[in-house]
């Protein structure tokens, strides 16, 4: 029993840095109908720079708090510069803009911090005898302070969409852009937010993923595809969607990991696969996406 | 004289610019065989392969419209056949120690990614956009996945891959064994190049091809029109995976060795072809063709401005010689990339074809047929033509608005 | 026509692209009237609407109450007091009836609890549901949605594309019947383009018919109902 609450939580953690990482993906996603490929690396970015603060003596709470601002900044510069001007042209050409971003700041990060690994200290209290014994078993507090941001963030993200006037602008963009102009919403500007906060969103889940899986370039390669499947599963446009469904694979890894014996970790990817025909052959716009109805 | 000049499809003022066209291709080719180094020629040859796979993407994503991200798996299962059968890891009763002679792996990697691509065509009836995409992508690391499974080690070689086979040269072609190994493949990659572009073509100007062609445009008018959408996604999906599969088996045998972590093998590898397809143009002929040259080649010049910026034009007189600075070679080809899909969006042949028929624009001949039915002819010389531009006869040469149809509906 | 028209058009040239879908319009709207431009499909009337209110690039002369607009955004256009009901409601569909109310409200400083107030009060319906999706109201209270939502931008002139499309003839009636009370009562400028002949030019003080991007026609609403041509063409009466 110990052990199952303890890969439980562990799961829920995991999941908890994924579902922060689809949540980026859906806002940009609600907007715009693009998947930002470029998101797990400004995470990388802004951890690394993390780092950097925090080596220069700043407390790490208020060093994730400026790589967040660089996150947003750099997100919605990337918007602005790359992705308008060739989504005007040629949608379809997007993709390739976003892949050339992932593979610059990815070697950016190269550039300006070398390829050695380094550690990144936790915001929460980490050290070995850091965990509290819920039913037996040992639970790292770093763990649950995960779990703890998790529902910090969705909280003010509720708060901004539903109470701000800024927040139903982007909600109103997301749902009809045309009618957004008709009101006088500034749509650009809109846009350009939501991609900034995706960005402040995704350099807070590296923050959080790199004291336990340890600051590389490669840092968010593996989240990114994991969320990526988050997102889809839950459904593109919805972000209820994208926290159950990284919460999901947080918890799926962690279980076929711990359990599954003959599977074991290398054959996470076949049993997401058959976990996402499942899904999305019931329910093709994820569990809870809405589905287009096409007119012909 | 009065721009652009208009050229009838068919006319000898056509087949002699097309002839023009490939005689400077063929020219470029001698040249390469004859002037360039090993390497030179083998990144040439790895970039015919490419194309070949890309090829293969193009025919279920630029003309059908279903965007796959997991060509890679169908490259690497094709590699993996190869090696497998080569190595005779498998057990084929009519052989003596089961080893197959490496031409006929090409055709069975064909064949098994056939099959293995008509199933993974099942999902895309359901699945529309980044949807699909995603479970491609899936599905490729899950492939990759199953490749490095330590239980099939037997079969797959596990983690360290299969090595120590070779292709070589037969004697028929005057080629001396490991010698002109790189020059054997050259040959071998552009001539399958050659065929697979051919009989692709071929197959856009049937009636598959404008169902394809109708799938990707509106999707729910074809089936109303009369388009099996099962059989179209189906077949379609296999024949692209196969000729991806293909691909993947000269790989491997061109490399000696196929091991599951090769980055052409996984996510990196789908997206590899994904964007050689759309920088070389989707739905295009010439597409992948470019789109291979362009990112083997330009991702070798970056990797070169990478190692020695000093050498480069753009650095040159701000960098001191010797000094290396990391991830400059990455950060150029990222760049080169957002800078390509900014000012060609339609791929290079898209955007090619679209200033030259402002010089040159090639026309189709209405024929004076009764009957009404469209005659060959109307078909673009560049393969199907869309539903609405046959029913309107807009010049097929303009690219298509975008890679996946989705209308973008200006007027109201 | 007056020289101080509200809303003053001239050489009103749009397209989308190469295809030129008006061709030089000539039209005006007085304080407090309402006017009707009538046409049938493909005639040009949305592309009409989006020229005066900016979503569309235009060439002519658009001036409204003094100022000159040809060149403005929608945002611009939008705070200088013009406001659009689109075609087919364009309500925000996800989002509820109060929030599209406030969406509305979007370019507002002050006293927006009051506006809502009062056109809830306009709109009881409205009220009723101010918690639930717009999406999931019926066509005719969506159309209400709409028009209360561009009043909620507290304009001065309400353009109003097709606002009898998909509307059963009650609804309508009860429709323009509104809109006739925003004139009455709220002291509104409205520009309505339609292609319910009936109603429309019952209600319109003055009306243009729209051709395929000219207009043929102009005179007053009852001048209008009485016109054979007019009665053959879009109301469907053989003389």
């Amino acid at each position: 029993m110990s052990l199952f609450l303890e890969r439980f939580v562990n799961g829920l953690a995991d999941g908890s840095i994924y579902a922060l990482l689809a949540l980026a993906l859906v806002v940009v996603f609600r907007s715009t109908g693009q998947l930002n490929f470029a998101q797990g690396e400004i995470g990388t970015m802004g951890a690394f720079f993390v780092s950097t603060l925090t080596l220069s003596g700043l407390p790490v709470w208020l060093s994730i708090g400026c790589a967040m601002v660089l996150g947003f900044f750099v997100s919605a510069g990337v918007e602005r510069i790359v992705v308008r001007p060739i989504e005007h042209r040629n949608p379809g050409a997007v993709i390739v803009a976003l892949i050339g971003v992932f593979l610059a700041v990815n070697q950016i990060v190269a550039m300006i911090w070398g390829v050695d690994a380094r550690s990144l200290p936790s915001v929460f209290p980490d050290d070995a005898d850091d965990f509290v014994t819920i039913g037996g078993a040992p639970i790292r507090i770093a763990r649950l302070g995960i779990i703890g941001v998790l529902i910090v963030v969705l909280f003010l993200l509720w708060l901004m969409f539903n109470k701000t006037k800024v927040g139903l602008a982007m909600r109103a963009v997301a749902n009809n852009q045309e009618s957004s102009n008709l009101v006088g919403i500034r749509v650009g500007s809109i846009l350009v937010v939501g991609w900034g906060l995706a960005g402040a969103i995704g350099v807070l889940a590296a923050a959080m993923l790199a004291p336990s899986a340890g600051l590389t370039g490669t840092l968010m390669l593996g989240p990114f595809l994991l969320a990526s499947v988050a997102a889809v599963l839950g459904g593109l446009d919805s972000p209820v969607g994208a926290v159950v469904g990284g919460l999901i694979i947080g918890l799926t890894e962690a279980f076929i990991v711990g359990y599954v014996d003959f599977l074991g970790a290398d054959m996470l990817f076949p049993v997401m696969l058959v976990i996402l025909l499942l899904v999305l052959l019931l329910r093709p716009a994820g569990l809870f996406g809405t589905e287009r109805v096409e007119r012909v | 004289m009065n721009l652009p000049l208009r050229v009838a499809k068919g006319s000898w003022q056509n087949w002699l610019g097309r002839a023009v066209l490939f005689g400077a291709v063929g020219l470029f080719m001698f040249r390469a065989v004859n002037e360039w180094s090993r390497s030179g020629l083998g990144l040439l040859a790895d970039a015919l392969i490419i194309a070949i796979a890309v090829t293969g993407l193009n025919l279920i994503t630029g003309y059908t419209g279903q965007l796959s991200l997991g060509h890679a798996a169908f490259f690497a299962i094709g590699a993996f056949t190869s090696a497998m059968l080569v190595t005779g890891k498998v057990w084929t009763p009519f052989l003596t120690d089961n080893i197959w002679t490496p031409g006929w792996t090409m055709v069975a990697a064909a064949v098994v990614c056939f099959l293995i691509g008509m199933v993974v065509g099942i999902p895309a009836l359901r699945l529309k956009g980044i949807y699909l995409a995603l479970v491609t992508l899936v599905f490729t690391e899950a492939v990759r996945s199953v490749l490095k499974y330590e239980e099939f080690a037997g079969v797959t070689g596990g983690a360290p891959g299969i090595k120590g086979f070779n292709y070589l040269p037969p004697s028929w072609t005057g080629l001396d064994g490991r010698a002109d190994l790189v020059t054997w493949f050259f040959w071998l990659s552009l001539a399958i190049l050659v065929v697979v572009s051919v009989l692709s073509a071929g197959l856009l100007r049937s009636r598959i091809g404008r169902a394809m062609v109708a799938v990707r445009d509106n999707e729910t008018a074809a089936a109303v029109m009369g388009v099996n959408l099962f059989s179209i996604k189906t077949i379609v999906f296999g024949l692209s995976g196969a000729i991806a599969g293909v691909a993947g088996s000269l790989y491997a045998l061109k490399l000696s060795l196929v091991e599951a972590d090769i980055p052409l093998f996984g996510l990196f590898g789908s997206v590899t072809l994904l964007v050689a397809m759309v920088v070389g143009g989707a739905a295009q002929n010439w597409g992948p063709f470019v789109g291979a040259m362009f990112y083997v080649f330009v991702n070798d010049f970056a990797r070169s401005v990478g190692e020695d910026p000093s050498n480069s034009i753009f650095l040159g007189w701000v960098v001191d010689e010797g000094t290396k600075i990391n991830g400059l070679g990455g950060v150029t080809f990222g760049v080169l990339l957002i800078l390509f899909a900014r000012f060609v969006p339609f791929g290079a042949v898209g955007t090619m074809r679209m200033w030259r028929s402002r010089v040159v624009a090639v026309v189709p001949q209405v024929s004076a047929r009764a009957g009404g039915e469209p005659s060959a002819e109307l078909l673009g010389e560049e393969g199907a033509m869309s539903a609405e531009q046959a029913a309107t006869n807009i010049d097929p040469a303009e690219p298509p608005t975008s890679l996946t149809g989705d209308d973008p509906d200006p007027a109201s | 026509m007056s020289a101080e028209a509200l809303l003053n058009v001239t050489g009103l040239t749009a397209g989308y692209g190469p295809v030129e879908v008006l061709h030089g319009l000539d039209f005006t709207v007085a304080e407090g009237e309402i006017v009707v431009i009538l046409g049938a499909n493909g005639a040009g009337k949305t592309t009409t609407m989006r020229s005066v209110s900016g979503m569309i690039p235009r060439h002519g002369t658009v001036d409204f109450a003094g100022t000159h607009i040809s060149g403005s955004k929608p945002d611009a256009i939008l705070r200088a007091g013009i406001s659009q009901v689109p075609q087919g409601r364009g309500t925000f569909t996800d989002l509820s009836v109060e929030d599209n109310l406030m969406a509305g409200a979007y370019s507002v400083k002050s006293g927006v609890e009051e506006d809502l107030d009062r056109w809830y009060g306009v709109f009881p319906r409205l009220a009723e549901r101010r918690d639930q999706k717009a999406g999931s109201l019926s066509g005719g209270e969506q159309q209400m949605l709409a028009v209360a939502r561009a009043m909620m931008s507290r304009p001065k002139l309400l353009l109003c594309d097709e606002p009898s499309l998909g509307l059963a003839p009650l609804i309508t009636k009860e429709l323009f019947r509104v809109l006739g009370s925003l004139r009455e009562e709220h002291g509104m400028s409205l520009l309505i383009v339609e292609q319910n002949a009936g109603m429309a030019l019952a209600l319109a003080d003055r009306a243009y018919v729209l051709e395929t991007g000219s207009i043929v026609a102009t005179g007053t609403g009852d001048e209008l109902l009485a016109d054979d041509t007019i009665k053959e063409a879009y109301l469907g009466v053989v003389s």
